[in-house]
């Protein structure tokens, strides 16, 4: 249509002035899409690093409130802060047929090899058939005996160790000396154990070691059969009964995961509602030029609603012309963004294997999207003047 | 044999008033203006400054309401319709060719000529309508794919002729068509409307130029907002 060959030669013929305006759509897409592309690779990075445990309830000793030592002042019902083998009993006929792993854990001096130095590192056990259940192996096996141990990646790396390493447990290996027959693979952070800086013994070996019986750290419930909302409420209704006299603290990793990715989500809004207001000058700049172009133009317009142009087609006209701008300034802005992006996560998060997601191209969508409403609307008001122009003003001006 | 419709006037003022409310008083811009104009007249309106011609160019253009009193374009009451009616109305019935030429300057020769074709059709139209159009009114054939500002002023009004053509129209409204050329050039131009009026086409022309209006076959004078003759 005529209307749009004309809105497309006005905006030729003011290259420099709509190459401006375009800019700073430009900016505002990019802006505003490489913000959400940073905040969704950071929910995408945190949520590998936790993804092992989504599916995890984590029974740990009632502490008061949180602030309770170990020693029982913290007004605790369990003096020493574990967990008995009754409650870990109950909590597994609870959370049935769903496996409920009882973990002990401690820290203690290790030595990695001869004349090596003294390090400090946690100690995790836990029964050998449930291991299988809470962790995988990148090397060696997970049978390893009463004097063999699995070794976190991380450590093993740190540390120099294979299969087949030795590690002196105790100062100067007073504890003894145990094999590594397994390497876990990274687990990232979790709610449950973390391993890759630790070892995982036996029970037997650490019972025996640290001579302890029936009084767990930690209970983990890896929930395959129905929700970890519900293992969670059936865990504090059994063990919880009396409101002054709790037991256990129990956490739904999933609900904690929904919580973290929440505040992510909000925290990405936030950020690209900072990117939006570089939108909003752009948008004032298209209004601006909109303004101007409708102010060259009066007379013309004069003309044309005189020779039998209907309002709306006079609209039209600037409606076509900042749509021109905005679509072809918000898709190069989109472009842009995914370039800015990759240079973002690459920068901050350290990679850039998280740039090519579903939520990342609905990030650059939303920008180019916005970019393109906020052309439009920015456009309405200059066009809507145009087109109610009294004809014969507009054909006397001058 | 003459039909109904060419009985009936192209146009016909009756009683016309238009008062513009001004906050140093009410000026009465058209008094009482009755006229009518028939199928195939040449009519030219003359006036001093400041008479009332430009108001009753405005309103013969449907560009503005009369205060009171009616105004019949074909037959049709033009006091009852919506902007779109009128517009539509200029569109198709009504031809304007200005002093200033006012072509579009970022379109060529032929688009400003097939611009009212395109408003009337809602898509692209046939050039050679345009071409046939500007060779009418004896435009050279290259010049169809220039842009106004390089055609002269003579050239320009041809062209400005020729897009108030092209929708066949009842009337031709000219105002000061000649106000810009020089006398050569604009003697041309109203050689080419006395043309076009004698294969049919009604002319009203507003013009302060008694040479010019005596191409015209009746003037009608216009002082205070009346006509005086």
């Amino acid at each position: 249509m005529i209307f749009w060959e004309i809105a497309k030669r006005n905006i030729r013929i003011h290259m420099l002035r709509s190459t401006l305006a375009m800019l700073g759509i430009v900016i505002g897409v990019v802006a505003i899409a490489s913000m959400g592309i940073l905040g969704n690779s950071l929910v995408a990075t945190v949520s590998d690093s936790l993804k092992s445990v989504g599916d995890s309830v984590i029974v740990t000793p009632y502490s008061g409130g949180g602030g309770g030592m170990m020693g029982g002042s913290g007004g605790s019902s369990s003096a020493s802060l574990k967990i008995t083998d009754q409650n870990f009993l109950q909590i597994k006929r609870v959370s049935a047929p769903n496996v409920a792993i009882p973990v002990y854990s401690t820290s203690d001096h290790m030595k990695i090899g001869v004349g090596s130095d003294d390090i400090v590192a946690t100690i995790y056990a836990l029964p050998s058939d449930d291991v299988p259940d809470m962790m995988k192996l990148q090397a060696g096996d997970y049978n390893n005996g009463n004097s063999g141990c699995l070794v976190g990646s991380t450590f093993a790396k740190d540390h120099n160790l294979k299969v087949g390493s030795r590690i002196s447990i105790g100062t100067d290996g007073s504890k003894g000396t145990l094999r590594v027959t397994g390497i876990i693979e990274e687990r990232g952070m979790s709610f449950d154990i973390s391993t890759d800086n630790a070892i995982v013994v036996t029970q037997e070996w650490f019972e025996n070691t640290y001579n302890r019986k029936g009084d767990y750290d930690e209970v983990v419930v890896k929930v395959r059969d129905g929700d970890t909302a519900t293992v969670k409420t059936n865990i504090e209704k059994q063990l919880n009964k009396h409101k002054d006299n709790k037991i256990v603290s129990v956490t739904d990793s999933k609900a904690t995961l929904s919580s973290i990715y929440a505040t992510f989500s909000t925290v990405t809004t936030f950020v690209s509602a900072i990117g939006g207001i570089s939108m909003v000058v752009a948008g004032v700049s298209i209004f601006n030029i909109m303004m101007m172009s409708v102010n060259e133009r009066i007379k013309e317009i004069g003309i044309m609603r005189s020779i039998g142009t209907q309002k709306k087609e006079v609209m039209s006209m600037f409606i076509y012309e900042a749509a021109i701008i905005g679509v072809i300034g918000s898709i190069i802005g989109g472009i842009l963004s995914v370039l800015a992006g990759y240079a973002i996560s690459a920068l901050m998060l350290g990679t850039t294997k998280y740039l090519f997601t579903i939520a990342n191209a609905l990030s650059v969508a939303e920008g180019v999207g916005f970019g393109i409403v906020i052309c439009l609307a920015c456009g309405i008001y200059p066009a809507w003047q145009a087109a109610n122009l009294n004809p014969i003003d507009a054909l006397r001006h001058e | 044999m003459t039909s109904a419709a060419d009985d009936q006037p192209v146009m016909s003022f009756r009683d016309v008033v238009k008062v513009y409310p001004l906050p140093s008083g009410d000026v009465t811009a058209l008094d009482r203006v009755t006229f009518r104009v028939d199928r195939g007249e040449f009519i030219s309106i003359m006036g001093p400054s400041g008479s009332g011609k430009s108001t009753l160019l405005n309103m013969m253009g449907c560009l503005d309401t009369p205060t009171s009193g009616d105004i019949y374009i074909s037959g049709t009451r033009t006091g009852d319709m919506s902007d779109r009616e009128l517009t539509n109305l200029r569109r198709d019935r009504i031809g304007f060719i200005f002093q200033y030429f006012n072509l579009f300057p970022l379109l060529n020769i032929i688009e400003n000529v097939t611009f009212p074709m395109m408003l009337k059709s809602q898509r692209s139209v046939d050039p050679e309508r345009g071409r046939e159009v500007l060779r009418a009114v004896s435009l050279e054939e290259p010049l169809f794919t220039h842009t106004p500002l390089e055609l002269s002023g003579g050239q320009q009004q041809r062209v400005a002729v020729a897009r108030a053509l092209i929708n066949d129209p009842d009337i031709l409204l000219c105002d000061e068509p000649t106000g810009n050329l020089d006398s050569k050039t604009g003697a041309g131009i109203m050689d080419l409307m006395t043309e076009l009026n004698r294969k049919g086409t009604t002319i009203i022309m507003v013009t302060h130029d008694q040479h010019i209006a005596e191409y015209s076959h009746r003037t009608i004078r216009i002082a205070d907002g009346r006509i005086v003759e």
